[in-house]
């Protein structure tokens, strides 16, 4: 076994690379090519699970290191590495892959073979994205990702599905290439691709304003921040089932990692001027989004806004600059890939059923999908943030990291703003789910729809549980972040305990917390 | 006299045989053809792959590394001209190919093609090695003249006709410039060899004007053949008119051709000119990828698009000679850079050509792979739906147009990547930024072919039959794409070990 857990990483990135090219050359029928990518999927997950057990969390130095020279003489190399930050998140990911292709048994039905090897190369792309630590490795990687989403939502999309392909294939680009121009200029500087000679530079004050904007553009496009989230609702919409899960649990990540991992480490100067106008924009995308979703007659849509409204804690968390909410806005990128891929999954199992997505066409659903209703109702209070859900504690620890942030000025306003994205997110959801699922079963066309199979039940209990997991135990996912969080936030330079008042009492706890108490500090609502 | 030229011959044979074998070979085939008249013409196509291999194992067996001048100073065969040499027959060979497949689908190209394709090749090899101002212009001539006919020749084919001659009364005319540039050049030197320019131009003040007027009017002679924007007005009509295997080889062969002396001719003046044409190249640059992209948004035939891309593909091209010339004035202002900066611009022109031409001729295979009985596959909405009819083709044109938008891994990609690395590394950010945008134009019409091919259904009438071997050698092309894209450091690293051997 030792050939595999020696490049774990590789083994983990190109298995599903490895899946796609058998996928498009040897197994080109149905049944078959279904159960190959199943079986990849897993693999991988299995694979990644070596990961999660090997995975030391007392460090934040990336772990199960590989690096082999590639151009340049080794200026630029392969290099993977891996940290706490990274492993949540190919979790997630390797989490996602097998749940996502076993969604599409029954509703892709056309070039099943092409569909899954575009699935499994996008999870390659993604992981590379995750483990890169050589940042022509990483670009590589990311935009790698979008061929293969483009060709899902443009192939197996929906009515408009050319015109949402094309948009977000190049509103992506549009931010990549500025941030190639910044990564080559910063080459330049460090002498070496290498992520840590980029983070050893010691940038201008000027050229680190550019480069922010650089990067941060790139990857503020991906998360999507306000006001560059258009793509998000058509691309959304358009994608098939499969396609959206993907979407919303890990490529929406990338922006939000990246940001994590790049454009603020390298550019302390950048987030420091930067930072009150980004947290003001993402407070307006959480009610911004919030509000829209409010209005939307189609439920994928509604879903859709939802991410941009839950994307925003997640970015505000990032740009409170302080630790609680650094480690809160990670939370958020697994708690919202746990319950939004589980509510497009749910779309996705009534859209297969009615072929609609009104909200107008349903009604009374509960009375004859019982297990349906459920799942769903779980899911939503899980969107929603409820108390014992994983989005609770995201959304508990972005607010508190805000509130209690010494850079952001007028971090307490923007608390105040963004609990009413908490607020408005319970209206949403729960009067879409009040007009779908309850009251009478007006529309005959609801009558005698079957509940949910075998299979279906396969798909989402898996995430069901995990957001139950993780809204009672978040010391699973903090205890293995925290040190890697450090590390990643050091050239910041943040103060780990913030100053007297609310917020201090608050958050210096969590993090410093000895072995074993502060797990519940956040998973319990009788906490005070 | 006979003793007097034998041992100086006999001592360049080895360097000069490439030439002699493609020369010698082109005449071989037109009697062939003469000879020996079937209305199959597989044995020509095949001739014409034997000479062009034997020519590599020439060129390969007079090695590395040295520089030879020939003939008195008329040709110096440098591992410059010895990697065009390569390209120029890579991009023959598949030239020949996808020849051969269109003639056997009922192409009316006339048998000539074969010998006058070599013909090109000659012309092309004595370009890249010119180091004499004859041997610039025969060069330059026998490629031109050969293409001229390559483009025209489809016979009955009004467009094709247009096409050759549109090109050759254009291409006179840049002749006569050229030619007028040379003679000023002559009056200027004293001579016409490029060590008598150097010479001179090193020598002093003089008549500096003079110079600076006769290199001018020579940019515009080498800018018409690399479409560069403003003398890039029949590339369209011409790149349209003509069979796609013979627009394959204008867009590749030619243009690298011309860059290659473009870039020789640059570099002779530089230490002289440089101020004085830096600034002029900067905006051609600038000009030529923007027109050549924007114009391209609006096309509805997909060679007409390709055309215009390849203009703005000049332009990035240009980007890369104005780098290997701008004056060294690095961010630390040390002199050194000039060095390095003129390494990685000249690396990453050659790379970037080897790319380019990998993928413009995979891009020109399958359309002409497409074309039946002389009918080009023109007309972008009948791909619609060829992802289904032909999964082989349609892969291979996507995988070209995604290289050609720079997406990686590809090797579009690390083109740019070196052109640009090139670009940010002489100071020169705000060219590779607008270079940048460049490309993200050309993104929505390069992916307008793949939303083509991929997502809309099959219509009647739209292409579906495809030659297999032009779809396979094609494919071959979409391997090196691929690995080239991911494994770039070989190819790279030879370039660059080509341009530590000029002298800047």
């Amino acid at each position: 076994m030792s050939f595999i857990t020696d490049h774990i990483l590789s083994w983990v990135t190109f298995l599903p690379l490895a899946g796609s090219l058998l996928l498009w050359t040897v197994v080109r029928r149905e049944g078959p090519a279904r159960l190959l990518a199943l079986g990849v999927a897993l693999a991988d997950f299995v694979l990644s699970l070596h990961l999660w057990f090997h995975f030391d969390p007392k460090t934040g130095v990336d772990q199960f290191v590989e690096r082999v020279a590639w151009l340049a003489d080794g200026r630029i190399s392969y290099n993977l590495g891996m940290d706490g930050i990274s492993l949540m998140l190919v979790m997630l990911t390797t989490l996602l892959g097998p749940i996502v292709i076993l969604s599409t048994w029954r509703a892709v039905t056309e070039r099943v073979p092409e569909f899954m090897g575009f699935l499994l190369l996008l999870q390659a792309a993604m992981l590379g994205t995750f483990f890169a630590r050589d940042m022509l490795l990483f670009y590589v990687f990311w935009e790698a990702m979008l061929i293969p989403m483009y060709f899902i939502i443009g192939v197996w999309g929906g009515q408009r599905r050319l015109y949402a392909a094309v948009k977000f294939f190049i509103f992506t680009m549009v931010g990549s290439v500025f941030m190639l121009i910044g990564i080559i200029y910063m080459y330049y500087h460090a002498g070496s691709m290498d992520l840590r000679a980029f983070l050893a530079l010691d940038l201008p004050r000027q050229a680190q304003l550019w480069l922010f904007g650089a990067f941060f553009l790139a990857f503020a496009i991906k998360v999507p921040l306000f006001p560059l989230h258009t793509w998000l609702p058509d691309a959304h919409v358009e994608a098939p089932t499969a396609g959206s899960v993907i979407l919303a649990g890990v490529l929406l990540k990338m922006g939000t990692y990246g940001m994590l991992r790049f454009a603020m480490p390298l550019f302390p100067q950048g987030v420091a001027t930067f930072a009150p106008l980004i947290s003001t924009l993402a407070v307006i995308g959480i009610i911004y989004g919030a509000l829209v979703a409010l209005v939307q007659p189609d439920v994928k849509k509604l879903v859709a806004y939802s991410s941009v409204s839950h994307l925003g804690f997640a970015v505000l968390g990032l740009f409170s600059l302080t630790k609680l909410g650094v480690a809160g806005s990670l939370y958020q990128m697994l708690a919202h890939g746990l319950s939004t891929g589980a509510l497009f999954l749910l779309v996705g199992v009534i859209y297969e059923r009615r072929h609609t997505r009104e909200i107008s066409e349903f009604g009374g659903l509960a009375h004859g999908m019982p297990r349906y209703a459920t799942i769903f109702l779980i899911t939503t209070l899980a969107s929603m943030g409820l108390p014992g859900m994983a989005g609770f504690v995201a959304e508990f620890m972005i607010l508190f990291g805000t509130f209690g942030s010494t850079t952001l000025a007028h971090g307490r306003l923007l608390t105040v703003l963004a609990s009413t994205g908490v607020v408005l997110g319970a209206i949403y959801m729960l009067w879409m789910y009040q007009r779908v699922f309850l009251g009478r079963r007006d529309n005959p066309r609801n009558e005698g729809l079957a509940d949910l199979s075998g299979r279906e039940l396969v798909v989402l209990l898996p995430l069901v549980v995990l957001m139950f997991w993780l809204g009672v135990r978040p010391g699973v996912v903090l205890d293995r972040v925290e040190a890697s969080i450090d590390r990643v936030l050091a050239p910041l330079a943040i103060e780990g305990a913030a100053p007297a008042g609310l917020g201090a009492a608050l958050t210096t706890p969590v993090l410093e917390l000895p072995e074993g108490q502060g797990r519940f500090v956040f998973g319990n609502p009788e906490m005070r | 006299m006979n003793g007097f030229l034998a041992p100086a011959i006999g001592d360049q044979l080895d360097a000069l045989l490439p030439f002699l074998i493609v020369a010698g070979g082109g005449l071989l085939v037109m009697l062939v053809d003469a000879l020996f008249r079937t209305k199959r013409k597989d044995h020509l196509s095949l001739l014409t792959l034997i000479v062009l291999l034997l020519s590599v194992l020439a060129q390969l067996r007079s090695g590395f590394g040295d520089e030879r001048v020939l003939l008195s100073g008329m040709l110096t065969v440098t591992d410059f001209s010895r990697f065009f040499d390569f390209l120029f027959v890579g991009c023959a060979v598949l030239t020949t190919v996808f020849a051969g497949s269109a003639f056997d689908r009922g192409g009316r190209q006339r048998p000539e093609f074969f010998p006058l394709l070599l013909f090109a090749v000659l012309g092309m090899m004595v370009l890249a090695s010119a180091s004499d101002l004859l041997s610039v212009f025969l060069g330059l001539e026998t490629m031109s003249l050969a293409v001229y006919v390559l483009a025209g020749g489809v016979r009955g084919d009004v467009r094709s006709s247009e096409a050759g001659f549109k090109y050759l009364l254009m291409g006179s005319f840049a002749s006569a410039f050229l030619l007028m540039g040379m003679a000023l050049l002559y009056g200027f030197a004293g001579g016409t060899a490029f060590s008598d320019i150097g010479r001179a131009l090193a020598a002093g003040p003089g008549e500096r004007g003079l110079a600076a007027l006769a290199g001018g009017l020579i940019l515009v002679g080498f800018g018409f053949k690399v479409a560069m924007v403003p003398f890039h007005m029949w590339t369209p009509d011409v790149y349209d008119g003509a069979p796609a295997y013979v627009t394959g080889f204008m867009a590749t062969a030619v243009k690298a051709a011309g860059f290659a002396i473009l870039t020789r001719f640059v570099l002779l003046m530089q230490p002289h000119l440089a101020f004085t044409w830096y600034p002029l190249l900067v905006g051609l640059a600038v000009v030529t990828m923007s027109v050549g992209n924007l114009v391209a948004l609006a096309q509805n035939g997909i060679k007409r698009m390709l055309a215009w891309s390849s203009i703005a593909h000049a332009g990035y091209l240009l980007l890369g000679v104005v780098t290997l010339i701008s004056p060294a004035h690095g961010n630390s202002g040390q002199m050194m850079l000039g060095r390095e900066v003129g390494e990685a611009a000249g690396s990453a022109l050659l790379f970037y050509l080897l790319g380019y031409s990998l993928m413009n001729l995979a891009a020109f295979g399958v359309i002409g792979a497409l074309s039946k009985g002389g009918r080009e596959a023109d007309e972008i909405e009948r791909y619609a739906g060829l992802s289904r009819r032909k999964p082989l083709a349609a892969a291979v044109l996507a995988i070209a147009m995604l290289s050609l938008a720079g997406i990686p891994p590809m090797v579009g990609f690390m083109s740019k990547f070196y052109l640009f690395s090139a670009v940010v590394r002489a100071g020169l950010v705000p060219l590779a930024i607008i270079g940048v945008i460049n490309s993200l134009l050309s993104v929505y019409y390069y992916l307008r072919i793949l939303v083509v091919m991929y997502m809309k259904k099959p219509e009647e009438g739209g292409y579906d039959d495809a030659d297999t071997v032009a779809v396979s050698a094609a494919a071959v092309l979409a391997g090196l794409i691929l690995l080239l894209g991911v494994m770039p450091e070989g190819v790279h690293r030879a370039a660059q070990e080509i341009f530590r051997q000029i002298t800047f």
